[in-house]
């Protein structure tokens, strides 16, 4: 998918051509053949080569797949929705407000020191 | 119970691999208040390493002492045939020291197990930044030293666009003296000294502190437009973190749970110039265990008799 999503239109050579590793080209071929019944690819046939492309955006895919964790957790048992709230906020990372305080002193320092040099 | 030649061996060795470190670790985690007082008069680099040593104690005592004197002592002055029975005591300081062992090797091995996979997630692209040899990744930590035996230094897409040359550049510095220090190796020493008591936790999170201010220390060389270009690159960093957990054996420029107002302020206030290499006080930890285990070691058949009144 990575492929298909930087290059575009791609066939089974190409593909196997940019892959990270060495893979046969009978496993590239299956592995699209796959994912264009799962639905994630279009083909077409030029001359005797199928040409796949992505049928989603690497950005549309990965809202599908955010919005399919959140609907299967929303729709568990019992306390599913409050953990994955909650595991949202563990991983909002550093308080934001304290990030701008920070910032602000950085610039000033900055500034004093320009005035010094200068 | 009667245990065999080799059983009665694995049972004082554990036993007393438990014992050791029970002694150690609870002087030390006594001691650690003080110690981490002490090293508040330090520079950052010298603090670190006393609170390594002192962290990495107990467990390395407790190997030296097996391997160094009981192993020896056992070989030389226990009779093959023998049946002496073992105590309730000893067999259950041996089934705790196994515990011990076998917890040492789970750490380091699923730290290691999860560095791996997280370089090979991060994959990337080799490149040169600032003389520098970095690998170019979508996504991570920003910046970070991953991996122990031949680290790599990642640097995210993000950061790489979002950081100023003079930010990068001292950020980068900062890594390669993490890189220098080997911290990336002794955080699997620590991984493989299980923390016996909570003073031990505490040890190791006042060496992490200490290490990044030291790497910052190094980076900047106390020159004070150096030290703001770094402050400025953690907070640029921080906004691109998330708190997605980053393996242990990643050093990342900016850990999700740091004080990271206490670093800039630190930075800005006052940049220090790095320390000159002192390690005179692991020489002096260094001597005195060689000592007390050379003096014992001269005198095996003593550490014989000690190690039989423990197994009965």
């Amino acid at each position: 998918m990575e492929i298909l999503w930087s290059r575009g239109e791609s066939n089974v050579r190409d593909v196997a051509e940019l892959v990270d590793r060495p893979l046969a080209y009978t496993t590239v071929m299956t592995t699209l053949d796959r994912l264009f019944k799962k639905g994630l690819l279009d083909r077409r046939k030029l001359e005797r080569a199928f040409i796949y492309t992505p049928r989603l955006s690497r950005q549309d895919w990965e809202r599908q797949c955010a919005g399919e964790l959140v609907a299967g957790f929303l729709a568990g048992p019992g306390q599913s929705g409050e953990l994955l709230i909650s595991c949202f906020l563990d991983n909002v990372g550093h308080d934001a407000a304290l990030l701008d305080a920070l910032e602000r002193k950085i610039k000033m320092k900055r500034k004093e020191l320009e005035g010094r040099n200068s | 119970m009667t245990p065999s030649y080799l059983s009665r061996l694995l049972l004082l060795s554990n036993a007393s691999f438990f014992v050791v470190m029970m002694f150690f670790g609870a002087l030390v985690a006594w001691m650690t208040p003080a110690a981490i007082r002490r090293t508040c008069a330090m520079g950052p680099r010298r603090a670190a390493r006393w609170l390594l040593t002192l962290r990495l104690l107990p467990a390395a005592l407790s190997a030296i002492v097996v391997a160094g004197l009981c192993v020896p002592s056992y070989l030389r002055f226990e009779p093959h045939i023998s049946n002496e029975e073992a105590g309730l005591v000893s067999l259950s300081a041996a089934i705790l020291g196994a515990a011990i062992c076998g917890l040492a090797i789970y750490r380091g091995f699923t730290a290691l197990l999860r560095s791996t996979l997280y370089l090979r997630r991060a994959g990337g692209r080799g490149s040169i930044v600032n003389g520098e040899k970095v690998w170019i990744v979508r996504d991570g930590a920003g910046l970070a030293l991953a991996g122990v035996m031949r680290p790599r230094l990642l640097i995210s897409e993000g950061a790489l666009a979002g950081l100023s040359s003079d930010e990068l550049a001292v950020a980068l510095r900062h890594e390669h003296s993490h890189l220098e220090s080997g911290d990336n190796l002794k955080r699997l020493l620590i991984q493989l000294a299980p923390p016996v008591f909570p003073g031990l936790r505490r040890l190791e999170r006042e060496w992490v502190k200490r290490a990044e201010w030291a790497a910052d220390d190094e980076a900047t060389g106390g020159n004070p437009q150096r030290s703001a270009a770094l402050a400025a690159a953690l907070v640029r960093v921080a906004r691109l973190q998330t708190s997605a957990a980053i393996p242990e054996l990643v050093t990342s420029l900016v850990a999700a749970d740091e004080d990271l107002a206490q670093r800039v302020d630190r930075l800005l206030e006052a940049p220090a110039l790095a320390e000159a290499a002192n390690r005179r006080f692991e020489a002096i930890v260094f001597a005195s265990g060689a000592l007390l285990i050379g003096g014992l070691a001269m005198n095996l058949r003593l550490v014989h008799v000690l190690l039989e009144h423990f197994l009965d």
